[in-house]
């Protein structure tokens, strides 16, 4: 009863889409579609965060957040490679993430696609040199698309896996 | 021919215990016992099949040994027969598998007298069938309790085990002055204390009497049998007696309380009112569904299969009682199903306990452990057991083609017909226990998928169980012949409950020919309710199964077939600590169930000094509550201690004390002869 009570109190809380954002409306459409045409099915992404500072993950939940909600579309996260499609692999790739990031592209069932997201998993960003960072994500594992952006905002993100759909 | 038999079976049983007896070391010991129990336990089985093949029940009487109570006298009929087969058909592979088992005992414990005990178990358990009046029975009887004590017994260095021959004995004990109360009652009446004269006397008992009978028999064969809240020997005692004498005990004996059961109930008294039915029902649910509740929350293999057969003791408990409530009802043949059902229940949980217990005793063989959080792993190094296990897993949680599949979906077809009855509170009872049954199943289930999965699966959690070698031939060939006899047990239904309305027909106002339970190949129950057919079943999964393996063989599936390691969220390492511990998998269970086990939680890490980060040690102890031993039998326990205590004050060991008392007593025996006399 005060569940009724509290939806009749606030009402409609949703804000309009800021401009832009049909954008990102027809960029997940075009996700979703080209998902189906690869996989047969909606598209399953495991994120996997090889040492980033985390922007790149806001950016990314932003993807799942009420404003995007990307899940509508069919393209969510899943907790384990093992249902994944595809991973998106964030940050310079920490000498203690080599190892579980190997594992984690080997339990991932072909075919499999990699979107490294943020500037830092393509350069190695401001952390270049670090004595704990072992590389690019691509000098660990083969890489399909980048994303540039530090950090990238939602809709870079799905350009990015739209293009790593669309090279096969 | 027939007597030939009988005295085969007295010889094998006799000759296997003496020889072992008289052994001249452990190895010969051993090899008589196992002898002696596959010869005895063989003609017993030959005798049972003779005596349902002729239909004629065999018949020996020797008045003149122990003349003072009617004698020792022998009758086996179709229902004592189907009993001695149980026996038999368990006897012979636990004596097979003895020989292996009892070989670490070498050494540590005389394994001439446990071969001898093994053997005088055995042969009181097949002649408490075959007993034909009180005296007979109640010597058998108790010559069971004393010989499965003294086997209970046998690790007597344990501190556990002689607790657990404690509780055994005050229980069986216990149930035994019961059953003596109980047929002192039935031969108030009675020319001869022989089963025929004790069944024309009970019919002419009254009422109270009749009721006053039943519930002692029931209160009596119920602690045999292991009916909640009578259970508590049983997940003591099974655990410390050695692996083949709890499949025995498990598989046979308590089974022999529900042959007591029905001896009383339906031989002799004929049946009663409605409410025997509902009150067998009503322990039997309260049995099933408690007895697979505290198995999903054991971590000792052998407590969890001990658990396992309470409700499985419950399961047979509601098919006797749906028999006798359809009797009362006057729906005789309803009544041969149900019985049928749970007798059919009673051989199939003998074979499948027997081999689970055969299977949990090669782990701890391999192992020298019980406890499952320490197991894992044991598939590789113990294949022949797993697959033992796995069968008798399979078995035990009603998957098809088993036998355990036929027994249980025969329980449901026995008890559906009954929530159609228009007698009052018959359906809303009928439909508890439907529901009872199928929640008993499914909990089953979970508890078999925890015993196999933690015990054989993944990697091994300790040093034992990482050096486990697989069992010796002896034992793998018992738990074979459990493991075949799951199997065609299944495949047999038909004509096994064919046999089994035979066993009942003509007790108690049943029809003395029997209804068709299916013929052919299809097992169907009266009315065309329900049709199954245990044979096709199995051949249609057998093409299912085989298909699909062509399938994947012709299309060249396995091309595709990448073999990675098990993901371990990317750590670098895998370990069995990371694993599914026993007490993990059953935490879900323990939630849902929180206001049953109460569980008390004791988690104590011990930190780094350095920092918080770094754990050194952590325990974690968590334990249910156990409802019936502290507030059913820990008041009595304390009571009886009291006494105890305060009659030790005339007992004070000085002999001119005691001469007064015998001086007293005397004194007293004449005044009440003079008294009774003027």
């Amino acid at each position: 009863m005060r569940l009724f009570s509290k939806i009749f109190q606030i009402g409609l809380a949703t804000e309009p889409l800021l401009p832009g954002g049909d954008d990102v409306v027809r960029l997940l459409h075009e996700v979703d579609g080209q998902a189906r045409r690869l996989f047969g099915r909606a598209l399953a992404i495991r994120e996997v965060d090889a040492g980033s500072c985390n922007g790149c993950e806001l950016e990314i939940t932003g993807l799942m957040s009420p404003v995007y909600d990307s899940e509508r579309f069919g393209v969510h996260f899943v907790a384990s490679p093992r249902h994944a499609d595809m991973l998106l692999v964030t940050g310079p790739v920490t000498r203690n993430m080599v190892v579980p990031l190997v594992k984690t592209y080997e339990a991932t069932p072909a075919p499999k696609l990699v979107v490294a997201v943020g500037d830092c998993a393509r350069t190695c960003g401001v952390f270049k040199g670090s004595y704990a960072v072992a590389g690019s994500v691509d000098q660990i594992i083969p890489v399909d698309a980048f994303v540039d952006g530090c950090p990238p905002e939602p809709a870079d993100i799905l350009r990015g896996i739209l293009a790593a759909i669309g090279r096969r | 021919m027939i007597i030939l038999l009988f005295f085969l079976m007295l010889a094998g049983y006799a000759f296997g215990a003496a020889g072992a007896l008289l052994a001249p070391d452990g190895a010969a010991a051993r090899r008589w016992a196992a002898t002696g129990a596959v010869a005895g336990g063989g003609a017993g089985l030959a005798l049972a099949l003779t005596v349902f093949a002729s239909g004629t029940p065999f018949l020996l009487e020797a008045p003149g040994l122990l003349s003072v109570a009617d004698g020792l006298a022998f009758r086996l009929d179709a229902l004592g027969a189907f009993f001695l087969a149980l026996v038999g058909l368990v006897a012979i592979p636990c004596g097979i598998y003895g020989a292996g088992y009892s070989a670490a005992y070498e050494g540590r414990y005389s394994l001439r007298f446990l071969g001898a005990m093994l053997n005088l178990f055995l042969l009181a358990m097949s002649l408490v069938p075959c007993a034909g009046n009180v005296l007979t029975f109640l010597l058998m009887w108790e010559g069971m309790s004393l010989t499965s004590y003294f086997l209970v017994m046998t690790e007597t260095d344990e501190p556990d085990t002689v607790l657990a021959g404690g509780w055994y004995l005050a229980m069986t004990h216990g149930g035994l002055a019961l059953v003596l109360a109980a047929f002192l009652l039935l031969a108030a009446g009675a020319s001869t204390t022989a089963f025929g004269d004790l069944r024309t006397a009970a019919a002419a008992l009254s009422p109270a009497t009749r009721n006053a009978v039943f519930c002692l028999a029931l209160l009596g064969f119920g602690s045999k049998a292991g009916i909640i809240p009578l259970h508590v020997w049983l997940p003591r005692a099974h655990p410390a007696a050695p692996s083949h004498v709890s499949a025995l005990m498990s598989g046979v004996m308590i089974k022999l309380g529900v042959y007591g059961l029905l001896r009383v109930g339906l031989d002799l008294l004929g049946g009663g009112p409605a409410w025997w039915g509902a009150l067998l029902i009503g322990l039997g649910a309260l049995s099933a569904v408690l007895g697979v509740l505290y198995a999903l929350m054991e971590n000792d293999l052998k407590r969890l299969l001990a658990y396992s057969s309470v409700e499985n003791m419950g399961l047979i408990f509601i098919g006797v009682g749906a028999g006798f409530l359809f009797l009362s009802l006057g729906a005789a043949s309803a009544a041969v199903l149900a019985l049928g059902a749970g007798l059919y229940h009673a051989l199939n949980h003998a074979a499948f306990k027997g081999l689970l217990f055969l299977g949990a005793g090669s782990v701890l063989h391999a192992t020298h452990t019980r406890d499952m959080n320490r197991l894992g792993g044991l598939i590789r190094r113990l294949p022949w057991t797993a697959f033992c296990f796995l069968t008798g897993s399979l078995a035990i949680a009603g998957l098809p083609p088993l036998n355990g599949f036929v027994s249980e979906w025969l329980l449901f077809q026995s008890l559906l017909p009954g929530i159609g009855s228009s007698a009052p509170l018959v359906a809303p009872l009928m439909t508890l226990a439907v529901g009872i049954l199928a929640l008993t199943g499914g909990l089953a289930a979970a508890g078999f998928v925890k015993a196999f999965g933690i015990t054989f699966l993944a990697m091994p959690r300790s040093d034992a169980a990482e050096a486990a070698h697989e069992a010796p031939r002896s034992m793998r060939v018992g738990m074979g012949i459990l493991a075949v006899a799951c199997a065609g047990l299944g495949l047999a239904a038909v004509p096994i409950l064919a046999a089994l309305g035979a066993v009942l027909a003509g007790h108690a106002g049943l029809p003395a020919a029997a209804p068709q339970l299916g013929g052919g190949l299809l097992l169907s129950t009266p009315g065309g309710f329900a049709r199954m057919s245990p044979t096709l079943v199995a051949l249609g999964l057998v093409v299912v199964i085989a298909g699909v393996w062509l399938g994947v063989r012709i299309l060249g599936a396995g091309r595709w077939l990448r073999v990675g390691e098990t993901w371990g969220c990317g750590r670098g390492v895998q370990t069995a600590r990371m694993e599914y511990t026993s007490t993990a998998f059953a935490e879900p269970l323990r939630r849902v169930f929180a206001e049953l086990y109460r569980p008390t939680q004791d988690l104590s890490i011990d930190f780094h000094p350095e920092s918080r980060y770094f754990v050194q040690s952590i325990e974690y102890r968590s334990e249910v509550v156990p409802w019936f031993e502290r507030y059913l039998y820990a008041p009595v326990i304390a009571w009886v201690n009291l006494w105890a205590i305060r009659v030790r004050a005339i007992q004070s060991g000085s002999a001119h004390v005691y001469l007064t008392y015998l001086v007293i007593a005397l004194l007293g025996l004449l005044a009440i002869l003079l008294v009774r006399g003027a």
